[in-house]
């Protein structure tokens, strides 16, 4: 880094921030603005208030939504993590059709989400499934399912093969060494992935519209909120869902830096 | 504990990893109670052989038998063998005490037992102020001595170590050989330490076996090794040691005499009937050890030859001269070993000397 020339290091910094800025900039836009009231047009920057999230704590059609998202989330989360654990197990134990199954988890988070939602649509419409929440968590399962996989293999394979053998050689069988020592060295990728899944269904839009029945979840309801106009509420709602995945992502990212790493700093 | 009988034999064991060999019918008998070290060279096949006999890798062909028993097959989880890995393979979730216990508490050995024997098991590798700590928070040689307890708890019939103090800086090494060594006479296990470093070797084993390229080129007490290796490999690769080619001669009893470009040469082959069975004219080394050869006086009369002075070593407690010696200067580079003194060496380099060893001290090995 000293070796840098003091001029590059400083226009290298100011990149840096400009780029910041201009990417994260407009965010701030509807979290400042969600605290004040508009009247003819223009904010009213005299009196800052809350108003505008209480009026969202008592709209129904908002709490349902919310509702159905946590629900989506949750079985959405439970189902990718088991699946996505069991897959990453096979991939590592060098089976066959590994790289053809590999493509697969891959295919639908990696396609345009109109693709892979088309295709769920089309999909369901075949084997005769109505469209509802179960469709959805299908979708939702189907397209997070790499973010689980990938986190959970990326833990197994740098987990040392040696304690796997010690474990053998110490004389535990197979099931008492997936229980105690495999599956605790994965726990906290796991967690770590399981929140990430959650962040990802969270925000989910594209797929859901096309897959859900009758019920919306969040986004899908900010979406079509946004087309009568921008309300304050928006603005709230806005600001509450960027807070959120901010919290979820923070806290995968602590889940995900290995123990070990943590631990010795300390 | 009888230390003169084999507690497992391995009968012609062939390893190979696809069509590339590693190991090529490899017979070795371990005793009961003895500290064995397998000394080689990366590559030579000696950690193969610790892990065929743990069971960590599937045998190729051939026999280990442990009590006349065929154990070639046996699952890894059943053999009564335990293992300390070369990275320690610590469980980084449990705790040291939740390390030590693993074996025991997997064989559903009730609770208070395993409280009690982790408990020993830590007092003597001196860890026992270290139970509730996690293994990120040890250092090398605590990590070290739990993986050791962790290995012998489970009153195993040989312990294997596989290159165990490799990660340990030179100091700690020196404990830990010695630290090694006494725990192996407490619980009088059978242990198996697999080693690249001679020294290490020396230091700790009752019998040494020598693997170079998936062979065992020799097998016995370090002292045997040291004077009387049976192939040149050995003579080179155990110890430092001074070889001079040329052809057998006369055998005199105990000694036989061997003609190189530093002239006639006097060795001992005591206890080696192969060397007394060899032809006259055959190929093979004089070897000496840089300690054993001096700067000749009057008396000396065999093994006699001269050579000048071509660098000088300090090394701590003895200075090492490096002399060319032989009818042809260049030919022959010899090390010679004194002991070091304040007042300096009484070699110079550049200086002419005769050189000269004593018979007993030289020994044999077919080329």
């Amino acid at each position: 880094m000293s070796a840098l020339p003091r001029l590059s290091t400083v226009l290298l910094a100011a990149i840096t921030t400009l780029v910041a800025v201009l990417l994260y900039s407009p965010l701030f836009v509807p979290i400042v603005s969600s605290f004040f009231t508009i009247s003819h047009g223009d904010v009213d920057w005299s009196s800052p208030t809350l108003s505008t999230y209480v009026a969202l704590a008592e709209n129904h059609d908002i709490l349902a939504a919310l509702r159905t998202t946590l629900i989506v989330g949750v079985c959405t989360v439970i189902l990718s993590v088991v699946s996505g654990t069991l897959l990453a197990l096979y991939y590592h134990g060098r089976r066959s059709g590994r790289s053809v199954l590999q493509f697969i988890i891959f295919l639908p988070f990696l396609m345009p989400p109109i693709i892979s939602g088309l295709a769920l649509l089309i999909f369901f419409r075949e084997i005769h499934l109505e469209r509802s929440l179960l469709t959805v968590i299908i979708g939702h399962t189907v397209f997070v399912l790499a973010i689980v996989y990938r986190t959970v293999l990326t833990r197994l394979q740098s987990m040392s093969r040696t304690l796997v053998e010690a474990s053998y050689d110490l004389g535990a069988t197979g099931w008492q060494t997936f229980w105690r020592i495999i599956l605790p060295n994965l726990s906290s990728a796991m967690v770590g992935g399981a929140i990430l899944a959650f962040a990802l269904s969270f925000d989910e839009t594209m797929i859901t519209i096309l897959v859900t029945g009758t019920q919306s979840t969040l986004p899908v309801r900010l979406w079509a909120m946004m087309r009568l106009g921008f309300s304050p509420d928006i603005n709230a709602l806005v600001a509450l869902i960027l807070m959120f995945t901010v919290l979820l992502c923070v806290l995968a990212a602590r889940f995900l830096i290995p123990r070990q790493v943590a631990t010795e700093r300390t | 504990m009888n230390q003169n009988t084999d507690l497992l034999t391995l009968r012609s064991v062939s390893k190979s990893y696809g069509t590339v060999p590693v190991l090529h019918d490899i017979d070795l008998s371990i005793r009961d109670g003895e500290f064995l070290t397998v000394l080689g060279p990366s590559g030579s096949g000696k950690t193969t052989v610790l892990r065929l006999i743990g069971g960590l890798e599937p045998l190729t062909s051939g026999e280990i038998r442990l009590d006349g028993q065929d154990i070639g097959h046996m699952p890894i989880n059943r053999r009564p063998f335990n293992t300390v890995f070369q990275d320690y393979a610590l469980f980084p979730h449990l705790t040291v005490s939740g390390n030590v216990g693993y074996g025991l508490s997997v064989r559903h050995v009730p609770r208070k037992e395993i409280v009690r024997r982790v408990a020993e098991a830590l007092e003597l590798v001196q860890l026992g102020r270290f139970a509730d700590r996690f293994p990120a928070q040890l250092s090398g040689g605590q990590r070290q001595r739990v993986a050791l307890a962790r290995a012998l708890i489970c009153q195993p019939r040989l312990i294997l170590l596989d290159e165990p103090l490799a990660a340990l800086d030179l100091e700690l090494r020196r404990q830990m050989q010695e630290f090694l060594k006494s725990i192996q006479r407490e619980i009088k296990t059978t242990f198996l330490f697999v080693t690249h470093d001679q020294e290490e070797a020396i230091g700790m084993a009752d019998r040494i076996c020598v693997m170079e390229a998936g062979h065992i080129r020799q097998l016995g007490t370090p002292h045997d090794l040291y004077y009387k290796p049976n192939c040149e490999f050995v003579a080179r690769f155990f110890g430092e040691n001074n070889l001079v080619a040329g052809q057998l001669g006369m055998v005199q009893g105990e000694l036989r005499s061997i003609e190189t470009a530093l002239g006639r040469l006097i060795c001992s082959i005591s206890g080696q009937p192969h060397l007394k069975a060899a032809p006259d004219g055959a190929s093979a080394y004089a070897a000496f050890r840089p300690e054993a050869l001096h700067l000749a006086d009057t008396q000396d009369t065999d093994n006699r030859f001269s050579g000048t002075i071509a660098d000088l070593a300090f090394a701590g407690s003895s200075t090492v001269a490096t002399i060319a010696a032989g009818v042809d200067s260049a030919a022959q580079r010899l090390r010679l070993r004194v002991p070091s003194r304040v007042d300096g060496s009484a070699l110079k380099s550049g200086e002419t000397v005769s050189l000269s060893f004593a018979p007993h001290e030289g020994h044999l090995v077919l080329a």
